[in-house]
């Protein structure tokens, strides 16, 4: 209750009565008073709300409808009177006055400004001195003259909010009124608001639209029922408020999906297996176009290999480095709407023996092998080198790695990297496993070459959850278990597990790469400078490091460190990549002709269509499965 | 004292308001008509007429300028019967503007009747087309005639707040006060002399029909050439004040729980 608060709203409380509410004619009332039904129903329309506000700041005002928000507005005004607690206000109030409400329809806009003016207290002289103002501002120009019930709703918005805005009155009240008029208009609106605020113009704004309440207030006030559910900075309560509305809407579908499970004898729609990206994106897509999904995953958590788990406060990527990056503009807007991404870009260090080189192979890896400076001197340098080996037909692999990159390159950074990948001599691996090795001319440590890249921050397990807010999930579910005991309970399938168990093997085996990680925490703040640290020397025997804290730029006391190594493939281990010779390519064209002849199986993502995928490409994966079978796509926001 | 002064504060803060509702609903009156400001006086004047031919042959052995009298008693019967119609609208039908913007209510029945005042004054212009036209002559006592018009202003005023008040809790007044107004207007002399009712229906009219105080004041003045008597003066100002009082006690005990019940 400081001296410089401009609005103070002390335990307020604003009493209806109900009952009298509904009987506004003396006949009814004459009625209930001889039937003794002119009961007092009492309703608190605010329960001792309490609201402190200085000079020059924005409070938005969120809530239901029937929270009390109006209610509080209105009590601020002047127009209803508290029946317990106290309202004061220090300086002249301006009301955004709801859409025609001080026009009159017959009259002109040139008349309409004077009268609305004046409704809102301001003189004529006054009037007449800003008038030029606001008809600029409304941009009325050759209709100034005319009858305002010929005006479109647009422009009786602009005109509302050019007389109510015009002057820097001390407190400025916003009751959702800029949803009208066109986006220009808004953008005025809201330059126009801005320039109010930084003149030292206090802010009340109720509106539904979150962003603009973030955009525009720096305070906010939850109201619920009438009472005061948080109050306190813009963010923390939008957030809250957002978070409680999402979960309000959950419960709702949830109650939704209850009823038209029951009525249709408890089948789902889509049975997905796999809670990867794929199997989380298209349950996102089918719960937004209002199908009813379970999802099953094997593993213990969701979200496939992307999971991301919390580890001395380090968000630690427990099946290996995930750098999002692409440059497809709609999937990085879609992911974002789940996640917020960093500014990491990766750029990897390769260690051999004891010297250090940049990655990916660039001006900077090129003069630290050779100490020179200028792109003609390295070309010429690689080209030396290419043809005093004379090959012409590549054998193997490793013929086909000098041939393109000559021997310094393959023989400090790609030769052992290559042999612990694969478990054998790069001599004895087929030359097709490589078919180009980039070599990047400019001194540009950036590994990736996409338009869009980052880390989400707070790691990628948000994002799966988000994805599945809404949706069944069981976990610890094998599949080939599950199946026995549910035929009947779903439509469809989504299956993005392997394939070829899938179908039991009856074909063969896909074959597969894997990987294995140690990770241990280290009580050191910096292990190794950098997230990505390969090893290209085959005396180490893990192919990389990953430091997780540098993805997101970590500060915390101690670091988590993740070796990783590459294994030989045996059935029953984790499967990563895809070996896509030509046997398993031919083994997976053939399972490919059984999935073709599914009528309500679908398979997706890395493991059901036996492909590599980046993140991103999943995504777009995802969610072109999704157009094509749930025919729309959910919006954004 | 201090919430007076606070009153009278907040009035001229919003005078600026009352005149741009008066020019309002004065512009609206007059302007959109091809004829303007002569239906203003061409109203009452085609009014008169039609009545004179239907009574003057009733009552003219009575009456010296028929006219004269009906017009008299006519002008002022409508101002009250108008303003207070429209007054008794005036809070309901602003309520758009009430719900969301503190303005004293009393502003909106107060620039009605203020409105239907100077209505009535332009209107006036008829009467005196009919005392040309008749050729009745024109007494110095005329003069007077703001004295009668601002009584009964403050008259139609204070009756005005009263049923705007009224209005807003029971929305079927608005029905009962037009069979009200109806009768009311028989029971004023407007077309017939008083002296043609029995002598117990006089003395009540003469007694408790506010209106009578005006018009006959008014057709002393206009019509006679003569001041009136105490009685009617007196009693126009007593009539006047008193519905004043009335209509501004009811409207300020209420007037924040309006709100509730628009």
């Amino acid at each position: 209750m400081s001296a410089q608060n401009v609005i103070d709203v002390d335990h307020v409380s604003i009493r209806f009565n109900l009952a009298n509410q509904k009987v506004n004619n003396l006949k009814e009332y004459a009625i209930k008073m001889a039937k003794g039904e002119l009961m007092f129903q009492e309703f608190l329309a605010l329960k001792d709300v309490s609201m402190h506000v200085k000079r020059g700041e924005a409070w938005g005002l969120i809530g239901t409808n029937g929270s009390g928000k109006s209610t509080l507005l209105k009590t601020v005004t002047g127009i209803l009177q508290p029946y317990r607690g106290t309202v004061k206000v220090r300086g002249t109030v301006a009301p955004m006055i709801e859409l025609g409400a001080g026009f009159d329809m017959e009259l002109t806009a040139r008349e309409n400004i004077f009268l609305n003016g004046s409704v809102l207290g301001y003189s004529r002289a006054f009037m007449e001195e800003h008038f030029d103002e606001i008809v600029e501002f409304a941009q009325i120009g050759r209709f100034l003259d005319s009858p305002i019930k010929n005006y479109s709703s647009g422009m009786k918005a602009r005109l509302g909010f050019a007389v109510a805005t015009m002057v820097e009155s001390d407190v400025l009240i916003v009751d959702e009124v800029l949803s009208v008029g066109d986006y220009q208009f808004r953008q005025r609106c809201n330059t126009r608001m801005q320039e109010l605020l930084s003149g030292g113009t206090t802010l009340l704004y109720v509106s539904h639209d979150l962003p603009s309440v973030r955009r525009l207030c720096d305070h906010c006030l939850w109201l619920d029922h009438g009472d005061v559910v948080m109050s306190g900075s813009a963010e923390e309560v939008c957030d809250a408020y957002e978070m409680n509305q999402q979960q309000a809407a959950q419960r709702e579908r949830a109650e939704r999906d209850r009823k038209k499970a029951a009525s249709s004898g408890g089948k789902y729609d889509y049975l997905i297996v796999g809670s990867g990206l794929f199997g989380s994106v298209f349950a996102h897509e089918a719960y937004a176009a209002g199908k009813r999904c379970l999802v099953i995953d094997k593993r213990d958590h969701a979200g496939g290999n992307i999971y991301t788990e919390k580890t001395a406060d380090i968000n630690v990527h427990k099946y290996g480095a995930h750098i999002f990056h692409t440059s497809d503009k709609s999937v990085w807007e879609y992911i974002n709407r789940f996640a917020e991404f960093n500014q990491y870009i990766n750029s990897p260090v390769a260690v051999y023996k004891d010297e250090l080189y940049n990655l990916p192979f660039n001006m900077n890896t090129f003069s630290k092998l050779w100490n020179l400076k200028t792109p003609s001197e390295v070309k010429e340098k690689i080209r030396e080198q290419i043809e005093s080996l004379h090959i012409t037909e590549p054998k193997n692999l490793e013929e086909q790695a000098l041939s393109l990159v000559g021997t310094d390159v393959y023989e400090k950074l790609v030769k052992g990297y290559t042999e612990k990948q694969w478990g054998r001599d790069c001599t004895e691996l087929p030359a097709f496993i490589i078919r180009r090795l980039p070599l990047r001319f400019t001194y540009d440590n950036n590994y990736f070459s996409d338009r869009f890249q980052g880390i989400p921050i707070g790691g990628y397990t948000q994002i799966i959850e988000k994805l599945l807010a809404g949706t069944e999930v069981l976990l610890n579910t094998d599949y080939k278990d599950f199946i026995k005991t549910h035929q009947d309970s779903f439509r469809k399938i989504v299956f993005t597990g392997p394939i070829d168990e899938f179908y039991d093997y009856r074909l063969g085996r896909l074959e597969w790469r894997t990987v294995r990680f140690e990770t241990e925490e280290l009580d050191t703040d910096n292990y190794q400078g950098n997230a990505v640290v390969n090893y290209t020397d085959r005396e180490v025997p893990w192919t990389r490091i990953i430091e997780h804290k540098h993805f997101e730029f970590g500060t915390q006391p101690t670091t988590v460190i993740s070796r990783e190594y590459s294994t030989e493939w045996q059935p029953g281990m984790e499967p990563y990549y895809p070996v896509n010779d030509e046997r398993n390519n031919d083994l997976y064209a053939q399972y490919r002709n059984l999935a073709d002849q599914e009528e309500n199986v679908f398979f997706g993502g890395r493991l059901g269509t036996y492909k590599y995928y980046n993140m991103d490409q999943v995504i777009a994966e995802a969610l072109k499965f999704s157009l094509g079978e749930l025919g729309k796509l959910s919006s954004n926001g | 004292m201090k919430a007076m002064k606070y009153r009278i504060h907040t009035f001229f803060k919003y005078k600026d308001l009352i005149r741009e509702l008066v020019s309002r609903d004065l512009k609206l009156k007059y302007r959109r008509s091809f004829l303007g400001y002569v239906w203003g006086i061409l109203n009452p004047l085609l009014i008169m007429i039609v009545q004179t031919v239907v009574f003057s042959a009733m009552f003219k052995r009575n009456i010296q300028n028929f006219p004269v009298y009906l017009l008299t008693g006519r002008l002022l019967f409508s101002f009250m019967s108008n303003s207070t119609k429209m007054g008794l609208k005036s809070v309901v039908g602003n309520q758009a503007l009430l719900k969301k913007t503190y303005i004293p209510k009393y502003i909106f029945t107060f620039a009605k009747v203020t409105s239907c005042m100077i209505d009535t004054v332009l209107s006036m212009g008829a009467l005196l087309i009919v005392m040309i036209a008749t050729r009745s002559p024109f007494y110095l006592t005329m003069l007077a005639t703001p004295l009668i018009v601002i009584r009964l202003y403050i008259f139609s005023l204070g009756l005005s707040l009263l049923l705007a008040e009224l209005e807003v809790f029971f929305r079927d007044i608005e029905y009962i006060y037009q069979a009200v107004d109806v009768a009311w207007m028989y029971l004023t002399p407007l077309f017939y002399p008083i002296e043609s009712l029995p002598n117990l229906v006089q003395i009540i009219i003469k007694t408790l029909n506010p209106l009578y105080y005006y018009i006959a004041a008014f057709r002393d003045i206009v019509l006679y050439g003569r001041l009136p008597g105490p009685r009617l003066i007196w009693g126009g100002w007593i009539w006047a004040i008193v519905m004043l009082i009335i209509g501004v006690y009811f409207f300020q005990k209420n007037k924040d729980r309006f709100i509730l019940y628009l």
